[in-house]
């Protein structure tokens, strides 16, 4: 097989390069929440569920307000609550996080899809709801070839692009960041200084929900223009994954994102072109796990993580 | 009183404490049932007859019995693979791919060789799904004891591998029979190598339940004889106790991590050839998730054998029955998966079930429990 010919014209288009950013943004979304509640000490596996949550609800209620606003609205909000039902079963009743996220994730998946057929019948979601808006940006939209790729994006990709500085500023550089971080590493000298670590850790299970749930949103109503049963399939898990991949940095775990992203949109380009895009498909998955193996080392979760904290003696 | 009652307490015996240890589970079956319900009711429909047609669905004929078994045995299978590694403190959220790795390891061998005689076929079969789910599975863990990369992501990395690699095989690749109609399938089962129908079709017509089960039942011995009653099985436990304690101990935690990894393949990979073997082909996408829904099998069943089974067969069951329930009640059978994840999230919310035992002044089951 001839490597160059098959793989160069296809690395000169520009929709490649715009598909990876397209592909990264609800990634990197739920990546970003999973690293803010890790961080506070509290494991999430459940970005999946939230994500599909947040996607469900978008379209319920863009289909019943033809809204986008209200629509959005409604995938941060649920994203939100189901993340808190995570947080009550592990904050409050300490319960083993890495079950409570598989419940989130095996509930999300049943209710959307039971609520599915109760509203939807198997007719599948009406057509004409309204779409998140991409935005044209003007002069560099006439710029060849990068303009196509970033020059007409939707506006939720860039607000996951931006989102990744305001993160890691948020955690790294301010006050309420270090209360986080000091309750993820150890909970027991934040609470000795009057940090509340109950309070802290729900903020960034539910913070994590409200970023996931957008995620979804921007699945549902920007990819897809529809809702279909498990249609996150496991982008939740890639992003848990790049999170860890990133060592819960949000810079680290944007990269992660960006790499995933690659190798969805490489495989999609390489459809018809006779080279197995199965294969392709594979490619990052397996990367990962070389780049885990061989140069990123040990991740070293927060000291915390995972661990229910226990008020008092 | 109390102080009476305390002194002559005798120490429960061992099939009492097993007992007990099953009742926060079941407590979380009901409580997931009653929840269940309400969300029937929100949605407009009658609980009472959602849930007696999924019984009558799983349980309600000896077919339906056989049938529910059939669908319990890949998830009892492949919980004792997530279970396995759970004991060496590894977590396998991606014995989904080691599933996949057997059943095409499997159907490789059974159609390469398809010539061969039934016993030795099958026998290779099964050796040929047990060591592709455990290399597979391997990998992760000779990962985590080389160079600590973490088994929650290598495995699951691994099964997207290894899904992608059997869509390939079937789509495009040395599996694709050369007169598929389009359907991405492997070439038959020899019919010598199918595991026999336990019940002849005069006592049972069209029964489909085969001698998996036995299989299971098996693995199922294993499991337990492998984990309490060898010195491989202690220090495996061990290592899931206190990996630094157990290394301090004198165990090589880096050997025992790549052994238990294997040995959690190996059953992934059995529970991979098993639907392979009841459909007669390979399919693309022959798994409706059996590896991720062994994750709560496992959780639910606490890792013991027999809790497992038990798990799985309630998994089953709803499974089946979900079926009939929403051909005859009209309601959407993901009411299962509701149902699938309210157990797990009340078995992880232990405390919740406790704080429930001790309102019904039922502490001494706490306590008999441990």
């Amino acid at each position: 097989m001839d490597i160059v010919g098959t793989f160069g014209p296809i690395f000169a288009r520009p929709d490649l390069w715009a598909g990876t950013l397209r592909f990264a943004a609800p990634l990197t979304l739920a990546a970003l929440g999973g690293v803010i509640s890790e961080r506070s000490g509290v494991v999430n596996i459940a970005m999946e569920g939230m994500m599909l949550v947040g996607a469900f609800f978008s379209v319920v209620v863009a289909a019943a307000t033809h809204d986008i606003v209200l629509a959005t609205l409604a995938s941060v909000v649920c994203g939100g609550l189901i993340a808190a039902i995570h947080g009550v079963a592990s904050i409050h009743l300490r319960a083993n996080q890495i079950v409570s996220g598989m419940a989130i994730n095996l509930l999300a998946l049943g209710l959307t899809s039971f609520l599915m057929f109760r509203f939807f019948a198997t007719n599948g979601t009406p057509a004409n709801i309204p779409a998140l808006p991409d935005v044209k940006i003007p002069v560099v939209d006439g710029i060849p070839f990068v303009g196509d790729v970033v020059g007409d994006q939707n506006i939720v990709v860039w607000l996951s692009i931006l989102a990744v500085p305001i993160v890691w500023w948020f955690l790294f550089r301010t006050r309420l960041g270090l209360r986080i971080r000091a309750v993820g590493e150890h909970p027991r000298a934040a609470d000795t200084l009057g940090i509340s670590v109950f309070g802290i850790r729900y903020l960034c299970v539910i913070l994590s929900g409200l970023l996931s749930g957008l995620g979804g949103a921007y699945l549902a109503l920007s990819v897809a223009h529809s809702f279909s049963n498990n249609m996150t399939s496991g982008a939740g898990f890639i992003a848990l994954a790049a999170m860890i991949f990133g060592k819960w940095n949000p810079i680290g775990a944007f990269l992660a994102c960006l790499l995933f992203g690659f190798g969805q949109s490489l495989g999609i380009n390489l459809q018809g072109t006779g080279f197995p895009d199965q294969l392709v498909s594979a490619t990052p998955y397996l990367l990962t796990v070389v780049a885990l193996a061989g140069f990123v080392g040990r991740a070293v979760p927060p000291a915390a993580d995972g661990v229910p904290y226990e008020v008092g003696e | 009183m109390s102080v009476a009652t305390a002194q002559i307490q005798v120490p429960p015996s061992r099939v009492m404490r097993y007992l007990a240890s099953g009742v926060t589970p079941v407590l979380a079956v009901v409580l997931a049932i009653i929840v269940g319900g309400l969300v029937v009711l929100a949605s407009g429909s009658n609980p009472v007859v959602a849930y007696q047609q999924m019984l009558v669905g799983a349980v309600g004929t000896p077919f339906d019995i056989s049938e529910t078994l059939i669908s319990s045995i890949p998830l009892i299978l492949a919980g004792y693979a997530v279970s396995f590694a759970f004991r060496c403190g590894l977590f396998n959220i991606g014995a989904e791919g080691q599933l996949y790795m057997g059943a095409i390891a499997s159907t490789w061998v059974a159609t390469t060789f398809s010539s061969w005689p039934g016993l030795a076929l099958i026998l290779i079969c099964m050796v040929a799904a047990m060591v592709a789910g455990g290399a597979w599975a391997g990998i992760a863990g000779l990962l985590k004891a080389r160079t600590g990369a973490h088994e929650v992501i290598t495995t699951m990395m691994l099964s997207y591998v290894a899904i992608d690699v059997s869509h390939w095989l079937l789509e495009a690749g040395p599996m694709t029979p050369s007169n598929a109609f389009g359907t991405p399938e492997s070439g038959p089962i020899p019919p010598q190598a199918a595991f026999p129908i336990i019940l002849p079709s005069s006592i049972l017509p069209n029964a489909r339940l085969n001698a998996s089960l036995f299989v299971t039942i098996l693995a199922g011995v294993a499991f337990a004889w492998i984990l309490w009653r060898t010195p491989l099985g202690y220090e495996i436990r061990a290592v899931g106790f206190n990996a630094k304690a157990a290394a301090y101990g004198g165990i090589n935690v880096a050997r025992r991590l790549i052994i238990a990894m294997v040995l959690a393949g190996a059953f992934a990979g059995l529970a991979g050839m098993v639907p392979v073997w009841v459909s007669g082909r390979l399919y693309d996408s022959f798994s409706p998730g059996y590896g991720y829904e062994a994750i709560a099998v496992a959780l639910v069943g606490k890792n013991s054998a027999i809790g497992i089974f038990l798990a799985g067969l309630l998994y089953g069951a709803m499974i089946h029955g979900s079926v009939a329930m929403q051909a005859n009640a009209n309601i959407s059978g993901f009411l299962v998966q509701i149902l699938q994840a309210l157990v797990l999230f009340f078995v992880g919310a232990e405390m919740l079930v406790r704080w429930i035992l001790k309102k019904g002044g039922l502490r001494r089951v706490l306590e008999v429990a441990g």
